[in-house]
C-alpha cells in the first residue's frame, strides 16, 4: 500500500495544497462561524468593554486606561496573579512528575494494572466542584484528617492547610493534583507503551541501569505527550474557579483568590463589568503572550509533511 | 440522530411554552433554599396557590448565581415572572435600562405610601414608582447567644462587643467557643460593620458608605473599630475559615458556641429547630443603631397580559397583612407594614419591631450603597480580619484607597 | 500505531526484588491517596448524623442507614420542591447525549479536514481555536446570551446544547486533529486515487479507523459536560435544568443543619454517570490515547 502510494506521488505537501475541494471548506464552516463569532468576537468585546465604565449591564462609552490604573494598583488582583502562578506551577510541576512516577511503576509489568489505572484515573470524572467540596472536608481541622490525628493522640501535627492564609494555595494543589494527575499517567504511560522494545534489550546489553534509561532515553522521547499534559492542564489553570469557590471561597481573606474568581465576583455581584473585562484581557495578554509562539510553530506554520 | 430529533422536538415545544401559558401562572426566581428560608417561601406559595393561582418555583441556591441566572434571563428575553433581589441598589440600573415593570397601580390600591416606612418607600421606588415589593426588614446586628452556654460559663448575655471580648476568658476556660463566626468575606463585613455601629454610630457608618467620606475613615472612631474588630479574632475558633453562615449557627444552636453576630435570618434556624426565644437562646440587638436590609420582588417587563395580571396578584398578596405576619414568623424577619399585628411573633421580633419605632437609630446596611464601594472596601475588611499581623494604620490606610477607587 | 505486540522477555526484570516491593508500596499508597476521598464520602453517606457530629470520617459507620442516598434521590428540598436530585437526572441525560454527539462530530470533521485538506486560512482559525480555549468561560457568558436571545434560542435545550458544542470544540478539535496526524498518509493518498470524495473518505476510510480517539473523546465531553453547572444554569432555560443544579441547592442548601450524608449522598449519585464512563471504559481510554490520540 505504501508503495504503491509514494511512487504514484513523490511530493505530498505540493499535491495536497493543489486541490482544495469545496467540500472541504464548506466543512469547516461551522468552526469558523464558531471561532469568528464566539471566540473572536467575545475576545473583541470583552477587551471593548475593557476600556468602558460599564456596570452592570455592559455600555459603550470610552474612559481610557483608567480600569487597567484600577486594576494594577487593587491587592486583591495582584494577589490573585500572585497565586494563579504559583499554583499553575507547582500545579503542572507536580502532576508531571507524579504522574510519570506512577506510569513508569504501572508499567513494570505489575499485577492488577487495570485496578490500579482505573483508581489513579477516577477523580477526573469528578467535577472540580466535588473535588473541592470533599478536599474541604477532608482538610477541615475540626472534622477531617486533623481531628483524626489529634483523637489518635498525634495533637502536635496540624492539617490546617486549608484554613491557613500561608498554605491554602498548596491545599488547592493538592486537591488538583489528586483530580487531574492520574490523566498525566494515563498519556503518559501510552507513550511508554509506544516506547520500542528493542531499545531495553540494547539498554540491557549494554548494562545501563533502568532508572538511567528512564531519565535519559524514555523521557525525551515522551515529549510530545508531556506537551500534550502540559497544554491540558494548563487550560485549566488559567480556568480555575470552581475548586477555589467550592473549597476555600478564595479566603482566609483573599489568600486563595485567583483572576477567573475576580473577574466572575465582578461581572455581576459587584457590577462592575469595566474592571472584569480589564480583568479578563489582562488574563488573555498574558496567555496569548505565553502560547502564541508555541502554537504558532506547533500549528500555524505549514508543516513539513509527516 | 433519533435523539438529536427529539431534542430538536423538545426544544420546539420549550419554545411554544411560554405563548401558551394559563393565566396565573408564575414562575418566581429565587435563592431561598435553606430550612427556615424555604419554610417562608412556602407561605407566599401557597397563598397564590390559595388565590387560584399556579406558583412554578425556581430556586437556585446562592444569591450571586440566583441573581446572574435572572438578569441573565432578563436580558435575554425570557424572564421569570417575578424574581428576588436585595433590597437596595442591586436592581437599579435594571429600572434605569428599562427591564423593569412598575406596580404603580397595585401600590396606589393598596396604599402603600401610608403603611410603610419612609426609608422602605425610598428602597423600593424609582422616581416615584414603585419597581418592587419590599416583603421584610432583616436587622443585620444581632448577637445570638445560647443561654446554656452563657450560664455554664458563668457571665451574663453580652450586650456590646466589650462584654464580649471580656467574657471571652470565662467562655473559654468553661471549653466553649466564645464568638462562632464564619470567615466568608460578607461575613466578616457583617460584623465589621456592626462594630463600626456600635463605635460610631448611624452617623459614622453613612459617612463611610452613603457619603464615600475618607476623612470619616481616618476618624479616631474608626481607627477604634478596627481595633475592636482585630481584638474579635482571637474569639473564634479554628474551622471558622470558609463556614457558612447556617454552618456557624449550628455551633450556637448545638452548644458549642456561646454567641453569633447575625442578621435575623439566623433566627429561622433557630426556629426550624424548635426553639423558642428567651428560653435556649438568646437575641440582642448590638448597641449602636438598628441596622436593616431585606428581600424585594422584582417584576420583569412583561407583554403577555396574563404575565402582568400575575405579577399584580403576586404583588398584592406579598404585601397583605396576613401574609406578612405568617412570612415573616418563619423568615425571623420584621414585617415591612407598620400597621400589623405582630402580637403573635416572637420575643426577638418584637424587638425588631420596636426598633422600627426610632427612626433616628435606623441605617440602611451596606447593600443600599455602591456595590462597588461594598466590594472593595469587603476586599481590604477580609483581608485584614484574616491576617492579625496587618496594623490598624495599614488597614485604614487601604480602607481609604478602596474607597476612592469604588465608584 | 497500535500498541506493540507484547513483549515474552527481557523488558523488564520480573524477579521479585527489594525493587518490586518498593514498586507495588508505591502503588498501594498512591492508591490510597486517591481512594481516600472517596472513601469519605462513601463512609458519611451511610452514616446517620448523629455519628458524623462526632467526627471519625474516615471509620467505618456503626449504624449502616442508606436513608442518605434515598433522601438524597428523592426527598432532599432543593427549594420549594422537595423531590431530590432525581429531577434533574433526565435533563442532564437529554442535555448530554445530543452535545456528545454533536460536538464529536463537528470536532472529528474539523480534525479531518485539518489533518489531511489543505485549506486556506484553516491554521490560523485552529490557532485562535487553541487560544480561546485559555480564556475563563464566565467571559462568555453575557455576550453569548444576547446573542443567542436576538436568534430566538436562548433557554431551550438546543441552546444548551450549541453552547456545549462550542466550548467542546477546541480541545475536540485538537484530539481529532493529532489522531489524524498519526495516520499514514499514504493510506489517504491511495484512497485518493480511487477516487474518493471528502465525505467518502472521510465516512468509508477514517471514520472506521477512529474508534480508539472516540472513545478519549467521549469519555472526556461525558466527563465535562455531565458536571456542568455554569453553562446549565445560564443557557438550559428552568424546563432543562441539569441535576448539577438540584446537587448544589441541596448542598447549600442547609435544613437547619447540614446533612453531610446527605450532601455526600448526592454527590456520588449526581457523580455516578461520569464514574460509570470510566470504570466501563477505564482501558480503552488508555488504549485511546496510546493509539496516538494524543500527541502533543
Amino acid at each position: 500500500m505504501t508503495t504503491i502510494a509514494t511512487t504514484e506521488e513523490p511530493t505530498a505537501p505540493a499535491r495536497r495544497r493543489r486541490r482544495m475541494p469545496l467540500a472541504a471548506a464548506i466543512a469547516l464552516v461551522p468552526a469558523a462561524i464558531i471561532v469568528a463569532v464566539v471566540y473572536v468576537g467575545c475576545m473583541i468585546w470583552t477587551v471593548r468593554l475593557s476600556f468602558t465604565s460599564s456596570r452592570l449591564l455592559p455600555n459603550l462609552d470610552f474612559v481610557g486606561f483608567s480600569q487597567y490604573e484600577r486594576l494594577l494598583s487593587n491587592t486583591r488582583f495582584l494577589t490573585s496573579v500572585e497565586n494563579i502562578v504559583l499554583f499553575g506551577v507547582l500545579f503542572i510541576a507536580a502532576c508531571l512528575v507524579f504522574g510519570f512516577l506512577m506510569a513508569v511503576f504501572i508499567d513494570q509489568r505489575i499485577r492488577g494494572e487495570a485496578l490500579f489505572r482505573t483508581i489513579f484515573l477516577y477523580p477526573y470524572s469528578m467535577s472540580f466542584i466535588v473535588t473541592g467540596l470533599v478536599w474541604q472536608w477532608v482538610l477541615n481541622p475540626t472534622l477531617g484528617v486533623e481531628d483524626t490525628l489529634h483523637k489518635l493522640g498525634l495533637t502536635f501535627i496540624d492539617v490546617d492547610w486549608a484554613v491557613n492564609r500561608d498554605t491554602v494555595v498548596y491545599a488547592l494543589v493538592l486537591a488538583a493534583v489528586w483530580h487531574g494527575a492520574g490523566l498525566v499517567m494515563a498519556i503518559l504511560l501510552a507513550g511508554l507503551r509506544g516506547v520500542d522494545a528493542d531499545l531495553w534489550k540494547a539498554a540491557r546489553v549494554d548494562g545501563i541501569p533502568t532508572w538511567r534509561v528512564y531519565t535519559s532515553i524514555v523521557l525525551p522521547l515522551l515529549g510530545p505527550m508531556i506537551v500534550t499534559a502540559v497544554v491540558l492542564l494548563a487550560i485549566s489553570v488559567a480556568r480555575l474557579y470552581d475548586l477555589v469557590v467550592a473549597m476555600t471561597g478564595g479566603g482566609p481573606g483573599i489568600a486563595s483568590d485567583v483572576p477567573a474568581k475576580f473577574v466572575m465576583d465582578h461581572l455581576f455581584e459587584r457590577s462592575n463589568i469595566g474592571l472584569a473585562t480589564s480583568a479578563a484581557t489582562m488574563m488573555l495578554i498574558t496567555v496569548a503572550i505565553v502560547l502564541a509562539p508555541w502554537v504558532y510553530a506547533r500549528y500555524v506554520r505549514p508543516q513539513v509533511p509527516r | 440522530m433519533k435523539t438529536l430529533r427529539q431534542a430538536l422536538l423538545a426544544t420546539c415545544v420549550v419554545i411554544a411554552l411560554p405563548a401558551a401559558a394559563v393565566a396565573q401562572d408564575a414562575e418566581v426566581l429565587h435563592w431561598w433554599t435553606s430550612g427556615g428560608e424555604s419554610a417562608a417561601v412556602k407561605v407566599f406559595a401557597d397563598a397564590y396557590t390559595g388565590a387560584g393561582g399556579n406558583w412554578i418555583d425556581t430556586a437556585i441556591a446562592g444569591g450571586q448565581n440566583a441573581r446572574n441566572a435572572g438578569v441573565n434571563r432578563i436580558v435575554g428575553g425570557n424572564p421569570p415572572t417575578v424574581m428576588q433581589f436585595n433590597t437596595g441598589e442591586q436592581f437599579s440600573e435594571l429600572v434605569a435600562n428599562g427591564l423593569l415593570r412598575d406596580v404603580d397601580s397595585v401600590a396606589k390600591a393598596n396604599n402603600w405610601s401610608d403603611v410603610l416606612p419612609k426609608a422602605v418607600v425610598d428602597a423600593a421606588t424609582r422616581d416615584g414608582s414603585f419597581y418592587a415589593v419590599p416583603v421584610n426588614i432583616h436587622g443585620q446586628n444581632w448577637l445570638f447567644t445560647n443561654n446554656d452556654v452563657l450560664q455554664k460559663s458563668g457571665v451574663e448575655a453580652p450586650q456590646s462587643f466589650a462584654e464580649l471580648i471580656a467574657a471571652a476568658p470565662k467562655i473559654k476556660e468553661a471549653g466553649f467557643t466564645p464568638l462562632a463566626h464564619g470567615g466568608q468575606n460578607w461575613q466578616d463585613h457583617v460584623l465589621f460593620d456592626a462594630v463600626v455601629l456600635e463605635t460610631g454610630g448611624p452617623d459614622l457608618f453613612l459617612k463611610i458608605y452613603r457619603d464615600k467620606d475618607t476623612d470619616a475613615a481616618e476618624s479616631d472612631e474608626f481607627r477604634q473599630a478596627a481595633e475592636t474588630y482585630g481584638k474579635l479574632r482571637a474569639l473564634t475558633d479554628e474551622g471558622s475559615p470558609g463556614r457558612s453562615w447556617n454552618e456557624t449557627t449550628n455551633l450556637v444552636l448545638t452548644g458549642k458556641a456561646a454567641a453569633q453576630l447575625m442578621g435575623d435570618w439566623a433566627k429561622g434556624e433557630f426556629i426550624a429547630a424548635g426553639l423558642t426565644p428567651g428560653k435556649e437562646y438568646g437575641c440582642t440587638i448590638m448597641p449602636g443603631g438598628y441596622m436593616m436590609g431585606g428581600d424585594v420582588f422584582v417584576f420583569p417587563k412583561v407583554d403577555d397580559e396574563a404575565a402582568k395580571a400575575a405579577q399584580d396578584k403576586m404583588a398584592e398578596l406579598m404585601l397583605s397583612p396576613e401574609v406578612q405576619v405568617a412570612f415573616n414568623m418563619k423568615k425571623g424577619s420584621v414585617p415591612v407594614r407598620l400597621d400589623v399585628d405582630v402580637s403573635a411573633m416572637d420575643q426577638c421580633a418584637q424587638a425588631g419591631m420596636k426598633a422600627l419605632q426610632d427612626p433616628a437609630k435606623q441605617v440602611a446596611s451596606h447593600n443600599f450603597y455602591s456595590p462597588d464601594l461594598v466590594g472593595t472596601t469587603r476586599d481590604v475588611i477580609t483581608q485584614y480580619w484574616s491576617a492579625p499581623e496587618m496594623g490598624t494604620d495599614e488597614f485604614v490606610e487601604n480602607f481609604v484607597s478602596a474607597m476612592e477607587a469604588a465608584y | 500505531m497500535s500498541l506493540p505486540p507484547p513483549d515474552p522477555e527481557g523488558r523488564r526484570p520480573k524477579t521479585v526484588t527489594a525493587g518490586r516491593v518498593g514498586v507495588y508500596a508505591f502503588l498501594v499508597i498512591s492508591a490510597a491517596f486517591f481512594l481516600i476521598p472517596l472513601w469519605v464520602m462513601l463512609m458519611t453517606s451511610l452514616k446517620p448524623m448523629e455519628e458524623i457530629r462526632l467526627g471519625n470520617i474516615f471509620s467505618l459507620p456503626k449504624l449502616w442507614t442508606i436513608d442518605p442516598w434515598i433522601s438524597a434521590w428523592s426527598g432532599a428540598c432543593t427549594g420549594l420542591e422537595c423531590h431530590g436530585i432525581s429531577v434533574g437526572f433526565m435533563n442532564s441525560v437529554q442535555i448530554l447525549i445530543p452535545s456528545v454527539i454533536l460536538s464529536i462530530a463537528i470536532g472529528a470533521v474539523t480534525g479531518y479536514a485539518l489533518s489531511f485538506w489543505r485549506v486556506k486560512g484553516a491554521n490560523v482559525m485552529f490557532g485562535c481555536l487553541l487560544l480561546g480555549a485559555f480564556i475563563p468561560y464566565q467571559v462568555f457568558i453575557y455576550p453569548l446570551v444576547r446573542l443567542f436571545a436576538a436568534t430566538g434560542l436562548y433557554n431551550s435545550l438546543l441552546c444548551v446544547v450549541v453552547v456545549h458544542v462550542i466550548f467542546g470544540l477546541p480541545l475536540m478539535t485538537l484530539l481529532f486533529r493529532n489522531f489524524y496526524q498519526g495516520i499514514p498518509i499514504d493510506l489517504f493518498k491511495a484512497a485518493r486515487v480511487d477516487g474518493g470524495s471528502f465525505w467518502s473518505i472521510f465516512l468509508n476510510v477514517i471514520l472506521p479507523m477512529s474508534a480508539p480517539i472516540i472513545i478519549v473523546a467521549t469519555i472526556l465531553q461525558v466527563t465535562g459536560i455531565w458536571n456542568d453547572f455554569l453553562f446549565g444554569v445560564a443557557f438550559a432555560g428552568r424546563e432543562n435544568l441539569p441535576m448539577t443544579v438540584q446537587l448544589n441547592n441541596i448542598v447549600n442548601s442547609m435544613q437547619g443543619e447540614r446533612r453531610y450524608n446527605v450532601d455526600m449522598a448526592a454527590t456520588l449519585l449526581t457523580a455516578l454517570v461520569p464514574l460509570a464512563v470510566y470504570f466501563l471504559s477505564g482501558r480503552w481510554f488508555v488504549r485511546g490515547i496510546a493509539a496516538g490520540a494524543v500527541k502533543g
